[in-house]
C-alpha cells in the first residue's frame, strides 16, 4: 500500500545492521523543514491536489479524492423520503465517539432531548484509537499560554487563534470532568497526574493511562451516555441533513440499517461529530482510523453551505505498523518516542529528531524510504525501524509497564519488541481542517453545529499529540451548551432537502459527474451481506474510485 | 439572449433596472407615459379597457373595469390606491424584483391610475421580509417630490397627491385584498366580507383601489406605447407579458418575463434549462400554489389566464414550481398544505380547522403512520369544505389537495398502514 519505492534495504540485511545497545547521537538535519515538506510530505503531492469547483469553498485547493466527495451528488431523493416516520428532538447528535458523548452528556444535562446517532455502534471511534494522552497544561511552570503558543507554532501558524485560546484554557478542567466522570489516568506515588511531552512540545504536558488512553475515556464516555437520558440510535448513518427556508439545518435524515428504512429526526440543532477520512486512503496510504472515518460530516456541511478549511492538510501520524499487511497502518503512540525510542533507517542510523511535530518525523520516514535508506520486506513493504530493543536497554520494564497496547501488538505480529525492532511507515491519521466553527461550535449555518475531528481551525495544517482528545471534550461540551440553548428556540416548521437541488444545478454548471454518490458511509472494501443492498444505502450502484 | 428573443422586454429589461433613481429612469423610457396620461386624462381607462390588462396578482379579471367602479365613486373624498407588495406566496418572486429594481416603474403607473381614477391617496403596500423592495421604494417615492409631476396631478385632482410606503404584517392572509385594509389600518389582517366591496368602501370607509405590483407597473408602458403594441406583446390571444416565477428541479429557476400565453414547456425548457438531472417532467404547482396541479399531458399550455383556465388550473401569480420524477408529491401538498394552515388567519372554523385537519392527516400519510381512513377523511374534506371560509386561502388548499389526490392517489395510498 506504500507510496514508496520498493528500493532499499532487504529486511534480513536492515536486521544485521541493527544495532540495540547504543546511544545515538541526534543527526544533523540535511534539509530545511519546510523543503523536508515539499518534498516528501504527502500533502504537497501535486497530482493529488484539486481545486474545489462549486460550493463555498470554490476555488479553495483540496485533496483530489476528498473534493469528488465533496462534489457528488446526495445518496437520496424526495420520493425516497415518502413514508419516512418523523422523530421530534432537541439536538441530534451524529456521531458516537467521545466529542459526541461528551456534547450529548452536557445538553442531556442542561435539560434538553438529546438523540445521539452512529453509523456503527456507540464508540466505534477515532477517540478509542487514541494512543497516547490528552494535553492539558496543568504542571507548575507550564501554563495554556505555553500549550498556545505550542499549538500555534506546530499548525505553522495557520489555525484559528480564538479557537486554540479556548482550547488551551479548556485544558485543566477538561481532565478535572474527565476524572469526575470516572476516567483513570496514570499517577506518580504520590497521587499526582502523571505527564510526558508530545513531539513538537516545550512542556511536559500529555496526560495518559498507559497507552491506551483514547480507549479509557470512551469506556467512561460510554457508561455515562448510557447512564443518562440520552436515546442512543446504533446503526444509524446520516444520509442527508435537512434544511429548512431560511436556510438553517433543521434535522437529517437517518438510515436505520436494521430496519432498512429512513427517519427523519427534526432537530432545533444537529451537531456534527462525524470525525474524520483515513478510510478513504488518501494518496493509497494505510491509516490508523476505524472503519467509520469516511468523512462523511464534510459532505452533508459542505452541500448544506457551510464552509471549510485548510482541505489540503492531513497529518499522516509517524509512526504506523507497516509490517504484516493485514495490520497495516495500526497506530503506534507517539508515547513510545516520547519516552526516548529512536527510528533508525536500513543501516541503522538515526536520522531524525523524533519528537519534532509529526509532519516532520513524517516526512523524514518517506524521505528515508525514498532515497533507498528504508527496509524493505519480501512482500514490498517499506518502513524503517522503530527502535523498542533499544529503549529496552535504557529503561529496562518501561515497555511493559506503560506500552502494554504496544507489547500486544508486538504479540500479534509475532516480535518480541524487547528483543526485535518494529517496522514502521507513516499512516494517515487525521484530518487537519474541517467545518469552520466558533468558539462554541458553530458553523455559519444556523442549526449546525461540528465538533471534533469534522471541524476546522484549531490543529491549522498539522495536529500536535494529546490536542485532538483535548479538542473533542472541551469543544464538545461547549457544542453541549450551546445546542442546550437553542432547545428554547422556536422549530423550524420545513424539513426539505431543497438545497440538494441547489447543489445538482451547481453540479451540471460546472459539467461534474453526479455518478459519485456521498457521503461515503463506509469503505468501498466493506463487506456487506447481499440482503444489505437495498434502497437506504443504493450500495453497489455507482462507484467511488 | 439573442436581440430578438422575447424575454425581459418591458417590465425587466436589463437596461432599465435603474433602481432608485429617477433621473435615469426619466432619460430613459420614463415620463412619457405620465406626460401622454396628464395631457388626456379622460383616455387612460379606455386606453387601459382596449390594452385589455388584467389583474396580474392572480385575479386575472380585468384592470379597467376595476378601476371604472373607484372612478365613478365621488372625487369629494379621499380615494386610496394600494399597490399590493406582500408577495408571500411560496414560489412567487416576481413583485420583489419590480419594487426593488424598477420603483420608478411602479410609482409611475400608480400616478396614472391615480390619475384616471380620481384617487389622490398611493399606498405602497410592502412586505417587510422583502427589505430591499421597501428600502428602495422608501427613497424613490421621495425623488418624485422634486419633480412638476405631483403638483401636476394634485392640480388635476384638485386635491394633493399623496403617497404612503406602509410594510404589510408579512403574513401571506395579508396579502387579500381586504386584508391588506386591515392592515394599513393598523389591525391584524382579517379579511374583511363582502359586501361592501373595497372599491365603495375601503381603506378607512373610502373607495379603494387594489392593485399588483406587476399590474401597476405596466400602465405607464400601455401608456407611452398605447393599447395596440401592449395586445402585440402577447402570444396569440393574449395581450401583454407576464412575469413568471420558476422555481423547483429546473436548471434555472428564476424570474423571466414573457410573452403572456407563452407555452409552458417553452418556459421551461427555453429558458429554465430544462429539467433538472434530465429527469422526466412529473408536476406542475402553479400560480400560489392554490390551485389545481398541472401534469406533463399539459406541457403545451400557453401560459395565459384562458388557457390555464381550459386546463382547469389557474395562472395565479405566474409561479410555477416544477416538480420532476423522484420528488413527492405528498410530501410538497403536505408542505404546501401545511403552510395554508399556518398562514390562515383563524376567524372562519371551518378554514382554520379544515387547513390543520387536513395537514395533520396529511403529515401523517406522508410520514407512514396514516391509515385508509385517514385518506378517505382526507378525500371527504376536500368535498366539504371548498367555499365555506370568507377568501380563498381554504379554497384553494382544498384545490391543490383535491387535484394532486386525482393525479396522484397512488402515492397516497403507497406509504399507507396496512
Amino acid at each position: 500500500m506504500n507510496k514508496t519505492t520498493p528500493n532499499g534495504i532487504s529486511y534480513r540485511e536492515a536486521l544485521d545492521n541493527y544495532q540495540a545497545n547504543r546511544e545515538l547521537p541526534l543527526p544533523e538535519p540535511a534539509l530545511e523543514n519546510r523543503q523536508l515538506l515539499n518534498h516528501f510530505h504527502p500533502d504537497y503531492i501535486e497530482e493529488s491536489r484539486a481545486t474545489l469547483q462549486i460550493g463555498p469553498n470554490k476555488g479553495d485547493p483540496c485533496h483530489k479524492q476528498l473534493a469528488q466527495l465533496l462534489q457528488s451528488d446526495s445518496r437520496i431523493n424526495e420520493a425516497d423520503l415518502a413514508g419516512a416516520a418523523t422523530v421530534k428532538t432537541d439536538v441530534l447528535v451524529i456521531g458516537g465517539g467521545g466529542a459526541g458523548c461528551a456534547a450529548a452528556l452536557i445538553a442531556q444535562q442542561q435539560g434538553a432531548k438529546v438523540i445521539l446517532a452512529t453509523k456503527l455502534r456507540l464508540g466505534d471511534s477515532n477517540t478509542i484509537m487514541a494512543e497516547g494522552g490528552i494535553q492539558a497544561s496543568i504542571n507548575k511552570g507550564d501554563s495554556p499560554q505555553t500549550h498556545f503558543d505550542d499549538t500555534l507554532k506546530a499548525g505553522h501558524h495557520h489555525s484559528d487563534p480564538n479557537l486554540v485560546a479556548k482550547l488551551a484554557l479548556d485544558g485543566p478542567d477538561v481532565i478535572r470532568w474527565l476524572i469526575q466522570q470516572g476516567m483513570q489516568f496514570d499517577l506518580d506515588e504520590f497521587g499526582d497526574l502523571l505527564t510526558r511531552r508530545a513531539g513538537g512540545t516545550s512542556a511536559e504536558r500529555i496526560c495518559f493511562y498507559r497507552d491506551y488512553t483514547g480507549l479509557e475515556m470512551m469506556r467512561v464516555l460510554r457508561e455515562a451516555v448510557y447512564n443518562s437520558g440520552v436515546e442512543v440510535w446504533n446503526y444509524s448513518p446520516t444520509v442527508e441533513l435537512l434544511s429548512d427556508d431560511m436556510g438553517g439545518c433543521s434535522g437529517a435524515v437517518l438510515s436505520s440499517l436494521k430496519d432498512r428504512k429512513y427517519i427523519q429526526v427534526s432537530a432545533k440543532t444537529v451537531i456534527l461529530a462525524t470525525g474524520g477520512i483515513g478510510r478513504m486512503h488518501l494518496n493509497t496510504f494505510p491509516t490508523s482510523n476505524h472503519f467509520g472515518a469516511t468523512g462523511d460530516g464534510l459532505v452533508l456541511a459542505y452541500r448544506l453551505g457551510a464552509a471549510l478549511r485548510d482541505l489540503d492538510s492531513f497529518q499522516y501520524h509517524p509512526t504506523g505498523l507497516a509490517h504484516p499487511y493485514h495490520l497495516a497502518g495500526t497506530l503506534i503512540t507517539e508515547g513510545v518516542r516520547s519516552n526516548g525510542t529512536y527510528l533508525l533507517n536500513g543501516k541503522g542510523e538515526r536520522f531524525t529528531d523524533e519528537l519534532q511535530a509529526r509532519d516532520i518525523v513524517a516526512a523524514s520516514i518517506i524521505r528515508e524510504c525514498q532515497e533507498g535508506r528504508g527496509i524493505v520486506t519480501e512482500d514490498h513493504q517499506a518502513g524503517v525501524w522503530l527502535d523498542t530493543p533499544g529503549l529496552e536497554l535504557r529503561h529496562p520494564g518501561l515497555l511493559q509497564q506503560k506500552f502494554p497496547k504496544l507489547m500486544h501488538l508486538g504479540k500479534k505480529t509475532g516480535t518480541d519488541l524487547t528483543q526485535k525492532p518494529m517496522l514502521i511507515y507513516p499512516t494517515l491519521h487525521y484530518q487537519n481542517g474541517g467545518v469552520v466553527i466558533n468558539e462554541n461550535g458553530e458553523t455559519s449555518i444556523p442549526g449546525l453545529v461540528c465538533v471534533g475531528e469534522v471541524a476546522g481551525g484549531i490543529h491549522g495544517k498539522n495536529r500536535l499529540m494529546g490536542n485532538a482528545l483535548l479538542e473533542i471534550i472541551s469543544f464538545g461540551r461547549r457544542a453541549g451548551l450551546v445546542a442546550a440553548e437553542r432547545r428554547k428556540n422556536k422549530r423550524s416548521s420545513q424539513l426539505s432537502i431543497e438545497h440538494l437541488n441547489q447543489l445538482r444545478r451547481e453540479l451540471t454548471h460546472s459539467n461534474l459527474s453526479l455518478d459519485c454518490e456521498g457521503p461515503l458511509l463506509f469503505p468501498e472494501y466493506a463487506k456487506f451481506d447481499l440482503d444489505s443492498d437495498y434502497i437506504g444505502l443504493h450500495r453497489n450502484r455507482r462507484s467511488h474510485s | 439572449m439573442s436581440q430578438n428573443s422575447p424575454l425581459n422586454q418591458v417590465l425587466l429589461h436589463p437596461d432599465r433596472r435603474f433602481g432608485a433613481d429617477l433621473d435615469a429612469w426619466l432619460i430613459d423610457v420614463g415620463g412619457d407615459g405620465l406626460d401622454n396620461a396628464i395631457t388626456n386624462p379622460e383616455l387612460i381607462i379606455p386606453t387601459i379597457r382596449d390594452a385589455k390588462l388584467l389583474g396580474l396578482g392572480g385575479s386575472g379579471f380585468p384592470a379597467h373595469i376595476k378601476w371604472e367602479f373607484v372612478a365613478n365613486e365621488s372625487n369629494d373624498q379621499d380615494k386610496y390606491l394600494i399597490c399590493n407588495g406582500n408577495e408571500d406566496e411560496p414560489g412567487t418572486f416576481k413583485d420583489r424584483v419590480l419594487l426593488q429594481e424598477t420603483p420608478h416603474q411602479v410609482i409611475e403607473g400608480a400616478m396614472i391610475t391615480a390619475l384616471a381614477t380620481g384617487i389622490n391617496q398611493i399606498v405602497f403596500y410592502i412586505n417587510p421580509h422583502l427589505t430591499g423592495s421597501l428600502e428602495a421604494m422608501k427613497e424613490a417615492v421621495n425623488q418624485w417630490d422634486e419633480t412638476q409631476y405631483i403638483n401636476q396631478i394634485s392640480k388635476i385632482l384638485g386635491r394633493p397627491l399623496e403617497f404612503y410606503v406602509v410594510a404589510s404584517s408579512g403574513l401571506y392572509i395579508g396579502g387579500e385584498e381586504t386584508a391588506a385594509l386591515e392592515s394599513i389600518e393598523g389591525k391584524f389582517p382579517f379579511p374583511r366580507g363582502k359586501p361592501p366591496y373595497p372599491a365603495q368602501s375601503g381603506l378607512f370607509g373610502s373607495p379603494t383601489l387594489i392593485n399588483n405590483t406587476e399590474t401597476l407597473s405596466n400602465v405607464s408602458h400601455i401608456l407611452r406605447n398605447g393599447a395596440e403594441w401592449f395586445a402585440n406583446q402577447g402570444e396569440g390571444e393574449a395581450n401583454g407579458t407576464k412575469i413568471f416565477s420558476l422555481s423547483g428541479d429546473v436548471l434555472h429557476p428564476g424570474a423571466y418575463e414573457l410573452p403572456m400565453g407563452t407555452p409552458l414547456t417553452e418556459l421551461i425548457h427555453n429558458y429554465g434549462g430544462g429539467m433538472l438531472l434530465d429527469r422526466k417532467l412529473k408536476a406542475v404547482f402553479t400560480g400560489g400554489p392554490s390551485n389545481t396541479i398541472l401534469t406533463p399531458k399539459d406541457l403545451d399550455v400557453p401560459l395565459d389566464f384562458n388557457s390555464v383556465q381550459e386546463r382547469r388550473s389557474s395562472l395565479g401569480t405566474g409561479a410555477m414550481i416544477v416538480i420532476s420524477e423522484g420528488t413527492g408529491i405528498v410530501r410538497r401538498v403536505t408542505e404546501y398544505v401545511s403552510f395554508f394552515a399556518n398562514s390562515s388567519c383563524g376567524q372562519c372554523p371551518s378554514c382554520k380547522t379544515g387547513t390543520y385537519y387536513a395537514s395533520q392527516l396529511l403529515s401523517r400519510i406522508d410520514s407512514g403512520a396514516g391509515t385508509r381512513a385517514d385518506l378517505d377523511t382526507l378525500i371527504n374534506l376536500t368535498r366539504i369544505l371548498p367555499g365555506s371560509g370568507r377568501c380563498h386561502l381554504l379554497d384553494g388548499a382544498m384545490k391543490l389537495l383535491d387535484s394532486s389526490l386525482y393525479h396522484f392517489m397512488e402515492e397516497y395510498e403507497q406509504p399507507l398502514k396496512l
